[in-house]
């Protein structure tokens, strides 16, 4: 740039400088306004969308999938586009370096680049192709980045449109511009580059649209993230229910096992006893839950050592220990386990049954117990499994289970024992009874509304 | 009173020609996409405040890290606020950095005079995502840590230096107590300190040579 046009840039700015504005007050005012109105989105932010709750970092999950902060999606995505490409896609670094790389380096030196003096759009329409198709490749990619990229029959097509949308498209458009601007002269080639970048911008939007459209992004299961600490206490509980309760029972003052297989007659100390609490940190307690104690027949539990709970699941149940127990800690208030029924109301598995399975029966009932093959984690297991299916028969109150709970066993054509009293070692309060009671009764209904079609209240309860 | 006060202070501190060399330039005339350059500083400001409040409370070690973020969202007074404004704003920050950028491509503002601001300007983009990229990790649950191993291991496939920087970015060969505390270091020192002087001297740039006029058919 010679020191004529140099003159001519300060020369011309000085003018519009004249025929300017103040910064104070003018633009600082223009300032403030936005700076408020940021604030204010901030804090509604905040307030009405919160942070989303996650659970413990737990480096030995690797079933979690990873994702990384929204605004390196787009890399991801390029990332596994590019991927896609036969043999050069194996090279993993020229998507993940070179080319941001690249990118990066004219970025940077853009003003070296672009050396013209000219500042008007319309005589830069190379350089804002460019850049316009560079941000909408990374809006588009940003906005596709959690569907799935396979070659099954499913996503065979929309994962077709990802890649011709991500790479090829950009690819073609980018070279097409340098083709144009080389090989064309002025008014043809800006034409044709403005051709070029609406279009392969169009299409881009269309094809992210369609995809968007045609490919659900797969329901991601949702984790319990217990927030507060009546939460974690409840969510500690339930898990102590289901993973600890048949060795170290309700309460863990169990001194002896009993009915465990391989454990019969070991010894434990009580793990409720201030023995036990006031000499463990939480940490060596988590620790304990798991890698368990295998010499003296703890099992472990932590997926870090091949068993089924998460860390912050072990963290739960800590905390369920510690103020449940630990005579320095005091409760906080903790919700019933399910709301009490009003005379003629009717129960549903959703909100009384399911908690009342969870805390009195799953630790026996799931996967992997001896319990005659009758699993309790679902609406469809509770009514349909077991050896002597149906246990329950809607409107029955002979029905196996309810006889069961009922401190009844169920004996053979010789007087032999086939099923005995359930929970087998403890009575369920008869509150709970009387919910498992009504329930069959009422037919069995799985949802709140379902229930409530059937109850005829006489008069709600105070709650 | 008040005036022979001024005049004292005047004296010492020269109170007027700041006022002149800072507040009463001349612009040409403004228009509201010229406002993102100061929203990202407002916003950097910001992201000062809530993350020094945040660290009063904040432990960066695996074990209390995320029991740590726990407590300052229920049980500190207004902690979910300021984590929420600290959250949001980062998000925030990051659009609106982009968006500046985008705009002052657009009105090519960065040709003579404004070259250097322009690279600097570059530089401010990336410390902004590093500033994303350490502070993702400190909650330490489930989101972060899989997200900076998935984004380190990345950094690691550049050829031949990858598995330095790698081991440089986790402070050994898995991301670990270390890999926090070198996260935490970098979020509230390293890179704040390296934004602060590159956003001096990005605004030294600007005032020394005056915001540039929005262009017309003859530029
Ligand atoms: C299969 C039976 C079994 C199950 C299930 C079980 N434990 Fe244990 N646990 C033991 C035995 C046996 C010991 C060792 C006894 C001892 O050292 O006092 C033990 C020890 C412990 C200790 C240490 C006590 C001490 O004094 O060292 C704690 C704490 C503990 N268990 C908690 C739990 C929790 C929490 C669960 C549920 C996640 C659980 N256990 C499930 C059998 C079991
Ligand atoms: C300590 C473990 C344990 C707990 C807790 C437990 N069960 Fe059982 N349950 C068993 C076993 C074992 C059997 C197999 C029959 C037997 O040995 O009595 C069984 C069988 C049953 C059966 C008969 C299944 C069939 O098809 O033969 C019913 C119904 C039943 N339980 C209901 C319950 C209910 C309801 C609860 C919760 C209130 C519960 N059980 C809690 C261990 C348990
Ligand atoms: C933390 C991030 C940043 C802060 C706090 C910041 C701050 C500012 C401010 C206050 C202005 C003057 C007002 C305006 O024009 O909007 C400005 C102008 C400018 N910024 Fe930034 N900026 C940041 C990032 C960037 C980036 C990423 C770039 C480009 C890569 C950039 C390039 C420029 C240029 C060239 C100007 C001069 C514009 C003109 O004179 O019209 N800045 N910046």
């Amino acid at each position: 740039m010679n020191e004529e046009t140099k003159k001519k840039i300060n020369q011309k700015y000085e003018h519009k400088l004249a025929h300017g504005e103040r910064f104070w007050p003018d633009s600082l005012y223009k300032d403030a306004v936005v700076a408020l109105g940021i604030f204010l989105l901030l804090i509604l932010l905040a307030t009405f969308v919160g942070v989303p709750g996650e659970p413990k970092a737990d480096p030995s999950d690797a079933t979690y999938v990873p994702r990384p902060e929204w605004y390196f999606l787009f890399l991801f995505k390029f990332l596994a586009i590019y991927g896609q490409i036969p043999v050069l896609g194996r090279i993993e670094w020229i998507a993940a370096v070179l080319i941001p790389g690249i990118f990066l380096i004219v970025l940077t030196l853009l003003p070296f680049i672009e050396k013209k003096p000219d500042r008007h759009y319309s005589k830069r329409v190379l350089p804002i192709s460019v850049m316009g198709i560079f941000v909408v490749s990374v809006v588009t990619l940003t906005l596709i980045a959690d569907h799935p990229l396979k070659w099954d029959a499913q996503y065979r097509l929309t994962s077709l449109l990802q890649v011709i949308s991500g790479l090829i498209i950009p690819t073609a458009a980018y070279l097409l511009l340098f083709l144009f601007s080389f090989l064309l002269k002025d008014q043809r080639a800006s034409q044709g580059m403005v051709l070029t970048a609406g279009l392969s911008g169009v299409l881009m939007v269309g094809l992210t649209a369609s995809v968007l459209f045609l490919a659900p992004v797969p329901e991601v299961e949702e984790v319990f993230v217990a927030n507060t600490l009546p939460d974690r206490v409840v969510a500690g509980q339930d898990l102590y229910s289901i993973h600890c309760v048949e060795c170290h029972g309700d309460d863990g003052s169990v001194t002896v096992i009993e009915g465990v297989e391989g454990l019969d007659g070991t010894v434990t100390s009580p793990i409720s006893g201030m023995d036990v609490l006031y000499t463990f940190t939480d940490a060596t307690i988590a620790n304990i839950i798991t890698y368990g104690q295998q010499d003296l027949g703890m099992p472990p539990f932590g997926k870090a050592a091949g068993g089924e709970l998460s860390v912050s699941e072990i963290d739960y149940i800590v905390t369920f220990m510690r103020y449940s127990w630990d005579d320095r800690f005091e409760m906080p208030e903790i919700p019933e386990l399910f709301p009490p029924l009003a005379e003629g109301e009717v129960p549903s598995y959703e909100v009384h049954i399911a908690p009342i399975a969870k805390r009195f029966c799953i630790s026996c009932h799931r996967e992997g117990k001896d319990n005659n093959n009758y699993l309790m984690t679902s609406y469809d297991e509770i009514i349909h499994s077991g050896d002597s299916a149906p246990n329950l028969v809607a409107g029955d109150a002979e029905s196996i289970l309810l006889k069961v709970i009922q401190e009844q066993n169920i004996l053979d054509e010789n007087g032999e024992e086939i099923i005995g009293v359930m929970p087998p070692k403890s009575v369920l309060k008869p509150d709970v009874v009387d919910v498992w009671v009504r329930w069959v009764m009422a037919g069995m209904p799985e949802t709140v509304d379902g229930a409530a079609a059937l109850s005829d209240i006489v008069e709600p309860v105070e709650r | 009173m008040w005036r022979k006060l001024y005049a004292w202070l005047e004296d010492r501190l020269g109170l007027e020609e700041i006022y002149k060399a800072t507040l009463d330039r001349p612009e040409p005339k403004g228009n509201w996409w010229n406002t993102l350059g100061s929203a990202s500083l407002f916003l950097f400001l910001l992201q000062g405040v809530t993350g020094i409040f945040l660290t009063v409370y904040y432990t960066p070690s695996p074990d209390h890290a995320y029991d740590s973020i726990q407590y300052i969202m229920n049980d500190v007074a207004f902690g979910w606020l300021i984590r929420g404004i600290h959250h949001w704003g980062s998000t925030l920050m990051v659009i609106v950095v982009f968006v500046h950028m985008v705009r002052v491509f657009v009105t090519a503002s960065y040709k003579y005079p404004r070259e250097l601001t322009w690279i600097f300007g570059v530089g401010l983009l990336l410390l902004t995502l590093g500033m994303g990229f350490t502070g993702y990790l400190l909650p330490w649950n489930q989101r972060s840590y899989w997200a900076t191993e998935v984004g380190t291991r990345i950094a690691g496939s550049v050829p031949l230096i990858g598995d330095s920087i790698l081991r440089v970015l986790r402070g050994g060969p898995d991301l670990s107590a270390l890999t926090l505390q070198r996260f935490f270091s970098g979020h509230i020192w390293i890179i704040p300190a390296l934004l602060a002087a590159v956003i001096g001297v990005h605004l030294y740039l600007v005032m020394r040579h005056g915001e540039s006029h929005f262009p017309d058919k003859d530029d």
